[in-house]
């Protein structure tokens, strides 16, 4: 038992997907260049082809149905409101139906549709990616590549202050409701609440940077030689290149079929 | 290697604390925005962080604060991501204000909320229209398309409706700012790169903040 414990991390993380154990990075260039085939082919159709294509990709890779219910909402609250502002406000000759002052045309209904589609794909090739691969594996990815573990440190840091930080503002909250400060009321009662709940929550974070500088010291975080990883990735494999390749392919050929009808 | 690359360099040349201080600040930035949600509170106050550290430890790494701040919070909310330009201009802008002294008076601190409004409503109204033709994806879009349905121009009404708002969220922010750096202990200053500022020293005397 204890033998299996060690020896898995002898051997590549595993998602226990295909898709998920990709490498990170041909993950990244293929979902940028499925967003960028949505960009380059005028219309409709591709944009939507390629938002179903990445709720496709997440139901093959095991994650479908809380992809699909975060991009719901994504479309939901943003795209609603860029389309239907769109589609109420830009002038066109094809009047649909008016409300009032404003005229809802063709044109409008059209050009808003495409434009949310086109920031939709982007947003689920965004969404998508960080479902797929956790941030950790990233930017291990990315330091393998030579990339500083430095900057790996303030992303991955930044993650868990973020987290902590919350519980602390929400204990504070709290202790600060039990000792009386209004956080209900007028809103001149709501903002004074505000620094006595944050300034002690932000003063002692800031003060345990010493601590944190001390103790990443002594794991030798500042040291020149090459750091050793609890982790190992699943290098470049033949799936990988196949996947890159398909990807880059695809949106080259969108992009100069674009080019080439335009001009 | 890696130890030697312009990221690592750029850090060394703030003092090892700095690199300490970035991921407090993106917390502060992240945190300051779910207190005022649930406060329920008008205002965004989701760039305390940025001048903060912009404050303490130089513009560079402020800039970077409100870089990554936008770059995590793009993995929920992808629209949010071109505005990454303004956090980054705050935590410059920060930095600069701090070298002239500005965050040791209540009163300039009060004032500088008006150059950090420019930045925020008026470079952010701008890059509204330039990328979503004048109507984002946010509540403020909201406000934009009544205006423009009572008759004005778009680029007018982006206007109109985001700076004054983005005056009501910097008031607040700076001088929580200013409370926060009144209460930095001095053995933390004597080891950010701006400390001396708020120590009444020269850069010359400070000399290069102390290593940990």
């Amino acid at each position: 038992m204890s033998s299996e414990f060690i020896d898995g991390f002898r051997r590549p993380a595993t998602q226990g997907n295909g898709i998920r154990d990709l490498n990170p990075i041909t993950v990244l260039v293929a979902l940028a260049s499925l967003a960028a085939i949505a960009v380059a082919i005028p219309g409709l159709l591709a944009p939507t082809l390629i938002c179903a294509s990445f709720v496709v990709i997440a139901f093959c890779a095991g994650i479908g149905p809380s992809f699909a219910s975060t991009y719901a909402k994504l479309f939901a609250v943003v795209g609603l409101i860029l389309f239907v502002l769109r589609a109420a406000f830009i002038p066109g000759e094809q009047i649909l139906f008016e409300v009032g002052p404003i005229a809802v045309s063709m044109e409008g209904v059209i050009e808003g549709a495409r434009f949310t589609l086109v920031v939709m794909a982007m947003c689920g090739a965004v969404t998508l990616f960080f479902s797929l691969i956790p941030m950790k594996y990233l930017m291990l990815a990315l330091e393998l590549k030579g990339m500083t573990p430095k900057a790996s440190y303030v992303i991955l840091a930044s993650f868990q202050s973020i987290i902590d930080l919350g519980k602390n503002a929400k204990v504070v909250m709290d202790a600060q409701k039990s000792r009386g400060i209004e956080t209900e009321g007028s809103i001149a009662q709501r903002v004074r609440a505000f620094v006595p709940i944050l300034a002690p929550v932000f003063l002692a974070a800031m003060n345990e940077t010493e601590e944190r500088a001390l103790a990443l010291d002594a794991r030798a975080f500042n040291s020149r030689q090459a750091h050793s990883h609890l982790v190992i990735l699943h290098g470049i494999r033949t799936r990988d290149i196949v996947v890159l390749c398909a990807a880059v392919t695809l949106a080259a050929a969108s992009i100069l079929g674009a080019l080439l009808t335009w001009y | 290697m890696t130890s030697t690359t312009g990221f690592s360099r750029l850090m060394k040349s703030y003092g090892r604390l700095t690199i300490f201080m970035i991921p407090i600040g993106i917390a502060i930035n992240f945190v300051g925005g779910q207190i005022a949600l649930l406060l329920k509170l008008p205002v965004y106050l989701d760039s305390i962080g940025t001048i903060l550290v912009g404050a303490t430890c130089g513009s560079i790494p402020g800039a970077l604060v409100g870089l990554v701040s936008n770059l995590l919070n793009s993995i929920t909310s992808p629209t949010n991501l071109p505005f990454a330009l303004l956090n980054i201009m705050f935590g410059l802008l920060a930095g600069w204000l701090a070298k002239r002294g500005v965050f040791t008076s209540w009163w300039k601190t009060l004032l500088s909320a008006i150059p950090f409004a420019i930045i925020g409503g008026g470079l952010g109204a701008l890059m509204t229209i330039w990328i979503f033709g004048g109507l984002g994806g946010g509540g403020g879009a909201i406000i934009v398309g009544a205006l423009v349905a009572s008759g004005m121009d778009i680029n007018t009404a982006n206007f109109v409706a985001q700076i004054p708002m983005d005056i009501l969220d910097k008031v607040p922010t700076v001088m929580i700012v200013y409370l926060i750096l009144l209460r930095i202990p001095k053995r933390l200053y004597v080891k950010l790169p701006l400390g001396y500022i708020y120590l009444n020293k020269s850069a010359a005397a400070a000399k290069t903040p102390a290593h940990v």
